[in-house]
């Protein structure tokens, strides 16, 4: 369908709220850039936004997790040819006014993944300390295992060009695409680049790091991240 | 002989689960695939609870105590390798299920651009 050009994919569950400011703001700051939502199994009415703004959905019938919903909409945007696909969350905390800044050094091929990330620069976005720790230690884990200094592991904010692309169809975990993927890209080649943005807070819904998940979260992403490491890049 | 009775109850219940398997199996709610592990270990625990010399034999060369001691550890060792084979199994349909689950999303939107007209792309829940 279209040859080249960026594509923004917002994965959504239950953001029916938020959805509405999210796609109306990315319209408005990056007229040139094509949207789509990936609805990870939402039951609330969150295809209804972009339906009414003529954006594609792609609804996955259950819910399969972040990872899983961003990996669906890089399969489209490598379907339809785009040169580079951006994840933007729909709960309103990445402000589109970045995405130029995020997608420029992918399109000048100058990187293959582009990560905005809130730490690069001094900004205004505090976290709870127990969050920060995390950040702290997965930062850590990346440098150690991969040589590379990401501060912002957990920034969903990215842009990633074709061949990125066609590696989150192999290697993108279902749940958090964190640390242990950033190994797995490094680890086959790719070269990541941090990009300053600011975050802001979410509009509505909760966040995906709920206390359950605090606690799977550091015992899974050490694991995946010693098992990146390990695995020989096919 | 003292083993006796455990012994009976042994060699019954490898019987009993045995013909258990194979039933299933007969009524395809058993594939062949998940019924091996099962054969095979009712055989090993059949043996062993029949038979007393090879299980004086086993027990002997592996240094254990008791015999029954033996057909326990058998079957707690049987359970442990097959919950880790299901664990397997189980990653394995959660990568299909998931891979199933966006093939579905993509074709739906196929769908939907060529009848824009039928909106079946708003329905939430898809359970309605």
């Amino acid at each position: 369908m279209s040859g080249g050009g960026v594509l923004v994919i917002i994965p959504a569950c239950n953001e029916a709220a938020s959805l509405p400011h999210t796609l109306d703001e990315v319209r408005a700051r990056a007229p040139g850039m094509d949207l789509l939502v990936v609805d990870d199994g939402s039951r609330d009415d969150t295809a209804r936004a972009p339906h009414d703004r003529g954006v594609p959905v792609l609804r996955h019938v259950v819910n399969l997790g972040v990872g899983a919903a961003l990996q669906t909409g890089l399969r489209f945007a490598l379907e339809r040819g785009y040169d580079v696909a951006v994840q933007l969350d729909a709960d309103g905390q990445h402000d589109p006014s970045y995405l130029e800044a995020l997608v420029r050094p992918v399109l000048a091929g100058e990187c293959d993944v582009a990560i905005g990330s809130r730490f690069v620069a001094r900004t205004s976005y505090h976290a709870p300390l127990t969050r920060r720790a995390g950040m702290l230690l997965f930062s850590g884990v990346v440098r150690l295992l991969t040589g590379q200094r990401i501060t912002d592991t957990t920034s969903g904010f990215r842009a990633y060009g074709r061949e990125a692309m066609e590696a989150c169809q192999r290697d993108l975990p279902r749940d958090f695409p964190d640390a242990p993927f950033l190994i797995t890209l490094a680890r086959r080649g790719f070269r990541l680049r941090e990009i300053p943005v600011e975050m802001r807070e979410r509009r509505a819904g909760d966040s995906f790091y709920t206390l359950s998940k605090t606690l799977y979260y550091p015992y899974k992403n050490l694991l995946a991240s010693l098992m990146a490491w390990l695995r020989r890049p096919a | 002989m003292y083993l006796t009775r455990i012994q009976l109850i042994t060699a019954l219940g490898a019987v009993g689960l045995a013909a258990a398997v194979l039933e299933l199996v007969r009524r395809r709610r058993l594939t062949e695939e998940y019924s091996l592990p099962w054969v095979i270990s009712t055989v090993v625990v059949a043996v062993l609870g029949l038979s007393p010399p090879v299980l004086a034999a086993v027990t002997g060369a592996l240094g254990i105590l008791y015999e029954s001691s033996l057909v326990f550890f058998v079957g707690l060792a049987f359970g442990t390798i097959m919950l880790l084979y299901l664990s397997i199994k189980l990653s394995q349909l959660t990568h299909e299920h998931q891979a199933v689950v966006r093939e579905l999303a993509l074709l739906r939107l196929r769908l939907d651009e060529r009848a824009p007209e039928s909106g079946a792309g708003l329905s939430p829940g898809g359970r309605a």
